[in-house]
């Protein structure tokens, strides 16, 4: 059982993570714009 | 302060080693355009970054300052491409749009995470029962951890919202709905550190993930509608080519732009103004493929034939096309749409209002409920009373009722502009699935704009075709509208001499050394009576034709008539199995506005000729105190205040008609035809928002009871809440869809 304390610990970092990635993607703009974004793969230079 | 420094400052430019400037650059629309300055600034040395964002048209470059680069070249280079860069002012560097945006999805995503990491930990306590004391209040306090900072972070809106009401003594639907969110959290807090009792954190959790993702649903319409104004004002492209005379261009701006210029529009550039495909130029398409998207909001391409009316701020989707401006900017669609849909969303839809009210009184009669609820639970069981209170207070969050109205409405304005119709009332929507009658302005409306000779009296012994012929030979000079009409008509061998024209009356001139008249009855029948001879005067030719005569009398009258516009007789024939009684009220003659009528089938009671605005005004007030409601269609330029006056109004979407028109609705393909459908759709949203309200009420009014009783687990009723709310906005979801409608 004491593997379970572990995940739980784990979980709580995972989400602290996954928290942190989204607040900082979208402070960053990735969401403002996902259209040009989408097409720059297609630039030639 | 140098010239150079008082340029830095105005772009308000970070200076230093590495140097840093954010400005807007007027005329993106698409990503096209955001890489195409990308390319421009990044070719200049030293450029280090350069990054254009399409929906904000937002440009920041990064440098290297005292280089051979600096803030005019790059604005040049800007320039170049074709854009108008703008400095930002202070307070628009981060609009306020862009803020609202990123802290709703912030809250919205927050709340996602935390509800499902929640549901991990919480959920495997449901029905456990081999779990230790231990391991329980471990996933309690992970639970917490999760869903404090959701409650206080997602929910803080409603939190702040509810605080605001009660120190305003007020009640909003913000009130029980903070009250169900503190009263399930603190007891679990509490719970989780004693050890026992229950927790409903995954419960709390779900309840906001739910009401922040109404909340983003409804920001994101809202910022819909706004950027399309916001879009629509930017996507103007600062300079045209005009093309001229000797077929080289020249770059000008574009409110320097005159009706009747010719302009070049590239590939993927936008029409300025409202043009015509130039037929006269060295075109090999006489076809344009548009994007409208900008006024429909229909991203689809569209073809435009020569001769049709372009509007400003399509997008030219094919080949390089010449144009001839039609209006000059601020007279064009775009222009004039700008300033309807700034006034559009100034307004609230009644029927939001309302709704509010009901809220209002909603939330009143939970809170009273709830506190009753407690008080006999107290008394019966007071171990149980709790969970009944919060069932009670989570189950009937109106979150459904709440999103009733202005999902469907949306839903509806989506559903219209895809139609052509442009709603720029809030309310228009619900006016107009109300009316039962509608009353067509005939000009303009439901006759094309250009006219032909409907009918040829011959008086004389002359031939019908040389009659016609001599007009159009005395009206090939005129550029008075009405001469259109004959150029059909014209034969080489005729030909007009010393043609002079009478303002008002008509036109003079020798054909074959004869002298003709051409114009009103009163001034061609002058020429005969200046030679003592007594002219033909036939008494049953209406006075609105236009006669030929020499000197012997008049030789012919010309019923010159505007045809009916091609989808005309289809609409009005689709609006009356609608139920709605159709009157043409027109400022036109008793002759034109009868053909109209017979045309369209309508009976000749309801037409009227000869009506002056305020005949106009008098008569929608007429059928307004008979207890009928009122949908003008009207083209707009002397109708402004017999639009307003009615129930609901509608102009066709063209330039100056825009400009004055107090219109509700704006027609933004030339077709009739969507008149029905409008009418289609407003009625199947009221349907809607109906259903919504009711199935919001039964649910509440069904499920109130079982929770009271304490039926209801707290998560249950947050499930139930979501379901309900989930419901009305795939109900409304269906006016979109619009089946009803096509």
């Amino acid at each position: 059982m004491s593997i379970a304390y572990l995940l739980v610990l784990l979980g709580l970092g995972v989400f602290g993570l996954a928290v942190w990635a989204l607040f900082w993607a979208v402070d960053d703009g990735q969401y403002s714009d996902l259209e040009r974004e989408g097409t720059r793969i297609l630039d030639e230079e | 302060m140098s010239a150079r420094a008082a340029l830095h400052a105005r772009w308000s430019l970070d200076e230093g080693a590495h140097e840093h400037v954010v400005f807007v650059a007027e005329g993106i629309r698409c990503a096209g355009c955001a890489r195409s300055i990308e390319r421009a600034v990044r070719t200049l040395p030293e450029v280090d970054a350069v990054h254009v964002n399409s929906v904000t048209a937002r440009v920041s470059v990064d440098w290297r300052g005292g280089g051979g680069t600096d803030l005019g070249g790059i604005l040049a280079a800007v320039e170049g491409a074709g854009f108008k860069p703008v400095p930002l002012a202070g307070e628009a560097a981060e609009s306020e749009y862009q803020r609202e945006h990123r802290a709703s999805l912030k809250r919205f995503g927050l709340a996602a995470l935390g509800m499902m990491q929640a549901m991990m930990y919480l959920g495997a306590l449901y029905g456990a029962s081999d779990i230790d004391a231990s391991m329980t209040r471990l996933m309690g306090l992970a639970g917490m951890i999760i869903v404090t900072p959701v409650l206080f972070y997602s929910g803080m809106p409603f939190l702040k919202g509810a605080w605001r009401d009660i120190t305003g003594r007020r009640l909003g639907m913000d009130v029980p709905v903070a009250a169900a969110l503190l009263i399930a959290w603190a007891p679990s807090v509490v719970n989780t550190f004693r050890g026992t009792g229950e927790i409903y954190f995954d419960s709390v959790a779900m309840f906001i993930f739910f009401l922040t993702a109404g909340r983003f649903i409804e920001m994101s319409v809202r910022h819909r509608s706004l950027s399309t104004g916001e879009a629509l004002g930017r996507s103007l492209p600062a300079s045209v080519s005009r093309l001229m005379a000797g077929g080289a261009t020249e770059k000008i701006d574009v409110r320097e732009l005159a009706p009747g210029d010719r302009f070049l529009v590239p590939k993927g550039a936008v029409v300025a103004v409202d043009a015509r495909i130039d037929a006269a130029g060295d075109v090999r398409e006489r076809v344009a493929l548009l994007d409208e998207a900008l006024l429909t909001g229909e991203s689809a391409a569209v073809t435009r034939r020569e001769g049709e009316l372009i509007r400003g701020g399509s997008v030219n989707l094919g080949a390089p096309l010449e144009f001839v401006a039609v209006k000059a900017l601020g007279q064009s669609t775009l222009a004039s749409i700008v300033a309807l849909l700034e006034r559009a969303q100034v307004a609230r839809p009644g029927i939001a209002r309302t709704a509010d009210r009901v809220a209002s009184w909603f939330a009143f009669s939970i809170l009273v409920l709830a506190v009753v609820v407690a008080g006999l639970w107290m008394v019966v069981d007071p171990s149980r009373a709790f969970v009944a209170v919060l069932a009670v207070l989570v189950v009937t969050c109106p979150c459904a009722l709440s999103l009733a109205t202005p999902a469907a409405l949306a839903a509806a304005t989506l559903r219209l502009a895809r139609l052509g119709v442009l709603v720029t009332r809030a309310d228009a929507v619900e006016r107009l699935a109300r009316v039962d009658t509608v009353v067509f302005d005939k000009t303009g409306t439901l006759t094309a704009t250009h006219t032909e000779i409907a009918q040829v009296r011959v008086f004389g012994a002359e031939h019908r075709e040389r009659l016609l012929a001599i007009a159009a030979a005395l009206e090939r000079a005129s550029d008075h509208p009405i001469a259109a009409a004959f150029t059909a008509h014209a034969e080489g061998a005729t030909v007009a001499h010393s043609v002079r024209e009478e303002a008002g009356l008509g036109l003079e001139g020798e054909v074959a050394g004869h002298v003709w008249r051409l114009g009103t009855r009163g001034f061609v029948a002058a020429l005969a009576r200046s030679q003592n001879v007594a002219p033909l005067v036939p008494a049953d030719v209406d006075d609105s034709a236009v006669f030929l005569g020499d000197a012997a009398g008049l030789a012919a009258a010309f019923e010159i008539r505007a045809p009916l516009r091609g989808d005309a007789r289809e609409a009005v024939a689709e609006l009356r199995r609608q139920g709605l009684r159709i009157v043409i009220a027109s400022g036109d003659s008793h002759a034109a506005v009868a053909y109209v009528a017979k045309a369209l089938g309508v009976p000749h009671s309801q037409a009227r000729g000869r009506l002056t605005p305020n005949d106009k005004l008098a008569l929608v007030a007429e059928l307004q105190a008979s207890g009928r409601r009122v949908f003008m269609v009207g083209d707009g330029i002397n109708d402004g205040p017999v639009l307003a006056s009615a129930d609901v109004s509608c102009a066709p979407g063209e330039g100056s008609a825009v400009a004055q028109s107090a219109a509700d609705l704006l027609l933004l393909h030339e077709g009739l035809r969507a008149l029905p459908r409008a009418v289609a759709t407003s009625r199947t949203t009221l349907r809607v928002i109906r259903q919504n309200l009711g199935w919001s009420f039964a649910y509440n009014l069904a499920a109130v009871p079982l929770a009271a009783l304490g039926f209801v687990s707290p998560w249950a009723a947050a499930l139930g809440m979501s379901l309900s709310s989930l419901g009305v906005v795939l109900n409304a979801r269906r006016i979109a869809l619009g089946g009803h409608a096509s």
